[in-house]
């Protein structure tokens, strides 16, 4: 009896050494290669460029917009509200906690999609959750929201609703002013009055 | 030792019950089955340098095979390499790139001295699997400048794709600021300084709604 106890116990110590030298293998809470790879071959990180424009008209709380272009460029034009955190920022130890914010949506732009996309993998692989990227980035922003073209006469109403807005939008973003023969102008202004009411509201 | 000495056989029973449950547990451990084999410092540092990204014209000299340690890996979908490839390219596509037969032909390919040049439909395409395989290990893995898109164009004459730089990506193609000022809708030639006034007026509205909210 005493023999069969000597050599319980041994191999019980022997388990519980084992036990503690196994947590230093996954020491981090980095998302699995296999499922950033999952995550990667997903086309659902991508928010497009309309999408953002109604969320920041609207004021959405929800949206946190990331500049991952070098700071020069951020200084020279942002969208609005977005701050800034160039690519290389990811390699600092406080990137984490500068880009976890609690339930809101990190959307991050550059000046297309290259930049945004790798920056993307990177945070996804340090374990940030609710992450995407701005598809096309800043040029097409300037193609979709500030210079809109304008759809065929033979496109669906949808396209020309689409164009509407994009129009209404370019007008918020730029202050500018928009001229063109018929009916679209006055659904722009629609949306204008719309907005004013809203940001009343707010306040 | 007198505890055990009263019950022995329960003591015994318990201990063995012990080691069994820590036994189970270790043969369960998931264990990941791919690990990363650099840093996400190392990974900020592979995408700034581009060190990994071919140009369409050296494809001429992987297609003429004076280049003969390249293997071209088509990641785009089975339907889309059916319809057109670049030749002599084999078809993985990106879901499947990291099944345990592919990430062992992609080790033997790593062995035997070959680089491993991915393409897709365009650069951003490929580029999210080629990040991670040269985040797990794959140091010989590539990614082709353009994709697919851009050879089907230059096919014929990669060479001259030398002067070309329309493949390049992350670059602004405005300048955003001074795009931005000014509203390109308005079509029917408006002077610069009126499009300039109506700036300022806006702004000066914004202004006072933070100030009436605040």
């Amino acid at each position: 009896m005493n023999k069969n106890y000597i050599i319980l116990m041994g191999i019980l110590i022997l388990l519980a050494a084992g036990l503690l030298v196994l947590p230093l293998k996954n020491n981090s809470k980095q998302l699995d290669p296999e499922k950033l790879m999952w995550d990667i071959v997903q086309p659902t990180r991508y928010v497009s460029t309309d999408e953002v424009a109604k969320m920041i008209i609207e004021r959405d709380p929800l949206l946190v917009l990331v500049d991952v272009r070098p700071t020069e460029d951020f200084q020279a034009f942002s969208l609005p509200t977005a701050f800034s955190f160039p690519v290389d920022s990811l390699a600092t130890d406080d990137a984490i906690p500068a880009l976890t914010f609690d339930k809101r949506n990190l959307v991050l732009y550059s000046n297309d999609d290259l930049k945004s996309d790798q920056a993307w993998i990177i945070a996804k692989r340090l374990g940030l959750k609710n992450i995407y990227v701005l598809k096309g980035g800043l040029n097409r922003w300037i193609q979709t929201i500030i210079q809109p073209e304008a759809p065929a006469e033979s496109a669906s109403e949808a396209e020309f609703n689409l164009y509407a807005f994009r129009q209404g939008a370019s007008q918020y973003f730029t202050g500018g002013s928009i001229s063109i023969e018929q009916g679209p102008q006055a659904e722009v202004n629609v949306s204008r009055k719309k907005k004013a009411k809203a940001a009343e509201g707010g306040c | 030792m007198h505890v055990h000495e009263l019950n022995p056989k329960k003591t015994m029973v318990t201990m063995i019950i012990f080691v069994v449950v820590i036994i189970i547990g270790l043969v369960t451990l998931s264990k990941p089955r791919l690990n990363y084999a650099i840093t996400p410092e190392e990974t900020v540092m592979l995408v700034g340098s581009e060190e990994g990204f071919v140009y369409p014209y050296e494809l001429e000299d992987i297609l003429n095979k004076t280049i003969d340690t390249i293997v071209l890996v088509d990641i785009r979908n089975t339907f889309q390499f059916g319809r057109g490839h670049i030749p002599g390219a084999e078809n993985i596509s990106s879901v499947e790139l990291i099944s345990k037969e592919n990430i062992k032909r992609l080790e033997d390919l790593k062995n035997a001295g070959q680089v491993v040049l991915l393409y897709a439909n365009n650069l951003v395409e490929a580029n999210g699997p080629y990040m991670l395989l040269r985040q797990i290990g794959f140091d010989n893995v590539k990614v082709l400048m353009g994709g697919y898109s851009y050879y089907k164009i230059w096919k014929d004459k990669l060479a001259d794709s030398y002067s070309d730089d329309s493949y390049f990506m992350g670059t602004a193609d405005y300048d955003f600021a001074e795009v931005a000022k000014s509203n390109s809708v308005a079509t029917n030639g408006n002077s610069n300084s009126e499009t300039k006034a109506a700036i300022v007026v806006d702004r000066k509205k914004k202004g006072k709604a933070a100030e009436g909210g605040c």
